[in-house]
């Protein structure tokens, strides 16, 4: 009677892929920008809001939303960092007065960026149907925007992989993550490279908002859980790796949706277990240093 | 000395019928002034009192948000505006109408929130009457409070199969919503036995409503011989449902329920469609009966069936219930879903709007603030509202039901962007459509 092994693998990477989008962008937040972004899930609402908005009132299609919706929440990421954290950056003494006070403007950036879109967008849950039609590998049943997605989801993950591997803007970001000081002593623009990051963060979160709403309901106080899981795996991935945490989202997403499987009601127990466990065994993550 | 003993009481008798005698009033034993007419002393705060303040502690925000905004939330506010601009409550004991003022505080969502802030409504602020928390769980956590406390507490949207047992000791409790038992799931079920359905898979929500809900269809659907082949508990935080459906649709079952409350109830009609799965019977509740179930998936909605349920075809008055609230929210709803009844629930609304008519009602008659006076007069009386004659059934002296015979219809179905009455017979809006219609093409 339960799902087949198939069906749970197919859909853990399902999931496993939004995660990693996710959780990439935050690790490049926190690991680079050091900024614990707690509003960091809400832009996956406000993505998944924007492609309804675009979807129902102009017809697009929510893959070519992608092309509008992705550098607008780019430049609102990386205007952020130049305005409101480069401020803080400047007034503050050290990293880590740094990280406090950038950790206490996201929460406040959360709330009002949740009761805007509340006062916009209300309280309901909201959907609209693509692809929405099943399709058969192997055996198991999934639907096709789901495939769709995932697709999407590891091709844009190793697209940015190759991007911070072997463009000169990602290998001005890797040596900001480690030693940004040093960095800026070898002629990179660390304030530039710092605000790229954010909004790259953001745009990888704003991604995962449009996939998500291809297969999903979604509503506008949803934010935060998405924050705490990707928090979960960019410590299970290892703090600032960008493969780790791409990596770690398929895991959680694999661990979760045998979890759902089995005992629907574990399954955010079952996260924070996997946290717990790393924080005692293996406190760098997987791909940390 | 046995005749002396028997002398006393012979005596005794004999003086109290002279003391009988002497109060009768129309013996001429003695003469007694006549009655004087007693007046009931004018309240203490007869010449400062401004107005009638109601207070709640609802879900402004967090994820019951987005059940209470679009169920009793916005009635509340039309109700009030509509007193106000009659000119107040008439109150015999103030001998003036009084405004009503509304105090809505944020519980988040969350309960143990919810519980403070309706005792500092109660203890702090004062309030003259209260109005409910939003779904099953903190209905059965709120009642008990203001039922202690002396205040009446109306129900709103929740079920209240476990508080039933309770309400002979909650005399100022007065549940307005049907429910699982009161007689939702027997109504689907006389339906399910109708179209020849014989084996049920659902899912519930795990907390007090869905399990009320799964208790209910468990008893009830055996005891018309349906066979629940699949059930399992899903979190409130469930989002990925394909695990379930799977389940489900490997049951091979008739029919599927999922007894979610939105997001949950959206999440799992559109992750059935992306699976394909639809059986005979596809059942959603609470989520499919929202207006705003329609604005999401259109005419993949048809055949769907949820709780409720009522529409403009129910009477004259829900026909001018549904105006009312198109007036209040119909650009917000245009807004949001390019629907004008956007924020309509065909579930609770009408039930709800009924029972804040019958309160107004029984304060004006009671003709003071006072919540027990008030309280036996919404005990012994029946009042005319958009329900029709609308009274509620008391519980061994104790608190109260809506009567059964005020609800306007128990399950509703989606048939061409309209949710039809279709249990039971009696309340019916239009014959049901068996067996649910594939997914149109999108």
């Amino acid at each position: 009677m339960f799902a087949s092994i198939l069906d749970i693998i197919i859909d853990g990477l399902f999931m496993g892929g939004i995660y990693a989008l996710l959780a990439m962008g935050l690790s490049l937040q926190y690991g680079v920008a050091r900024v614990l972004n707690v509003s960091h899930g809400e832009f996956i609402m406000v993505g998944a809001f924007l492609t309804l908005a675009l979807h129902t009132g102009l017809g697009m299609n929510p893959i070519l939303t992608l092309v509008i919706i992705g550098p607008i929440i780019f430049i609102v990421g990386y205007l952020l960092h130049r305005t409101l954290f480069s401020a803080l950056l400047k007034s503050s003494p050290s990293t880590e007065v740094f990280e406090g006070k950038s950790l206490l403007a996201t929460f406040g950036l959360l709330f009002i960026i949740q009761n805007v879109a509340v006062l916009i967008w209300g309280s309901a849950t909201r959907s609209y149907s693509y692809l929405a039609s099943p399709v058969e590998i192997a055996g198991a049943i999934t639907s096709l925007n789901r495939m769709v997605t995932l697709g999407i989801t590891i091709a844009i993950g190793l697209a940015f992989y190759i991007f911070l591997a072997r463009s000169r803007m990602g290998k001005a970001i890797r040596a900001a993550a480690q030693d940004p000081a040093t960095a800026g002593i070898m002629g990179v623009n660390i304030n530039n490279v710092l605000a790229l990051c954010f909004g790259f963060g953001l745009l990888m979160a704003g991604i995962a908002g449009v996939l998500y709403s291809m297969c999903f309901g979604f509503y506008t106080t949803m934010g935060l859980g998405f924050t705490i899981i990707a928090i979960i795996v960019v410590v299970l991935g290892g703090l600032g790796s960008i493969p780790g945490s791409f990596i770690g989202g398929f895991i959680l997403g694999i661990v979760g949706q045998i979890t759902n499987t089995f005992e629907a009601e574990l399954t955010l127990a079952a996260y924070y277990f996997i946290f717990i466990v790393l924080l005692l065994v293996r406190p760098k993550g997987i791909m940390g240093k | 000395m046995s005749k002396r003993l028997l002398l006393i009481p012979l005596a005794l008798l004999l003086v109290f019928s002279l003391v009988a005698v002497s109060c009768d009033g129309d013996a001429d034993v003695t003469t007694t002034p006549p009655p004087t007419e007693t007046t009931v002393p004018p309240p203490d705060d007869y010449d400062t009192r401004t107005s009638i303040v109601i207070g709640a502690a609802r879900p402004i925000s967090g994820p019951l948000n987005m059940i209470g905004d679009y169920a009793l939330g916005p009635l509340l506010d039309i109700w009030v505006d509509q007193i106000n601009a009659a000119g107040g409550l008439y109150i015999d004991e103030y001998d003036r109408a009084l405004p009503v003022e509304l105090i809505i505080y944020d519980d988040t969502s969350d309960l143990g929130t919810m519980t403070t802030l309706l005792e500092r409504l109660i203890l702090e602020d004062q309030v003259d009457f209260i109005m409910p928390p939003c779904s099953t769980a903190f209905l059965y956590a709120a009642a008990p409070i203001a039922n202690e406390h002396g205040y009446i507490f109306l129900g709103g949207e929740g079920g209240c199969t476990t508080l039933t047992a309770l309400l002979p000791d909650l005399p100022y409790v007065f549940g307005v919503l049907n429910y699982s038992d009161y007689h939702q799931i027997p109504a689907l079920a006389d339906l399910f036995v109708e179209w020849g359905v014989e084996t049920v898979a659902y899912i519930y929500i795990a907390d007090l409503h869905g399990i009320e809900y799964a208790h209910t269809s468990e008893s009830e659907f055996l005891l018309r011989g349906i066979q629940v082949v699949y059930s399992e508990g899903v979190p409130p935080e469930a989002v990925d449902l394909t695990p379930q459906l799977q389940a489900a649709m490997n049951s091979g079952a008739d029919a599927f329920c999922a007894y979610t409350y939105p997001p949950i109830s959206i999440f799992v009609y559109g992750q059935a469609m992306g699976l394909g799965y639809n059986p005979d019977v596809f059942v959603i509740g609470p989520g499919a009966n929202f207006q705003f179930y329609y604005a999401a998936f259109g005419p993949m909605t048809e055949g769907l069936i949820g709780f409720g349920a009522w529409n403009r075809q129910t009477s004259p008055e829900a026909n001018a219930l549904v105006d009312l609230m198109v007036a209040a929210t119909g650009d917000a709803g245009l807004a949001l879903y390019g629907d004008e009844e956007g924020f309509l629930d065909w579930w609770g609304q009408l039930f709800y709007y009924g029972a804040l008519q019958f309160f107004e009602q029984a304060i004006v008659e009671a003709g003071t603030l006072d919540q027990a006076v008030i309280r036996g007069v919404m005990a012994t009386s029946t009042f005319d509202t958009c329900l029709g004659p609308t009274w509620f059934d008391m519980r061994d002296g104790g608190g109260g039901l809506l009567a059964l015979e005020c609800h306007p219809g128990q399950v509703g179905q989606w048939q061409n962007g309209i949710y039809e009455v279709i249990g039971p017979a009696a309340n019916a809006t239009a014959d049901a459509i068996y067996p649910k219609p594939p997914f149109p093409a999108p």
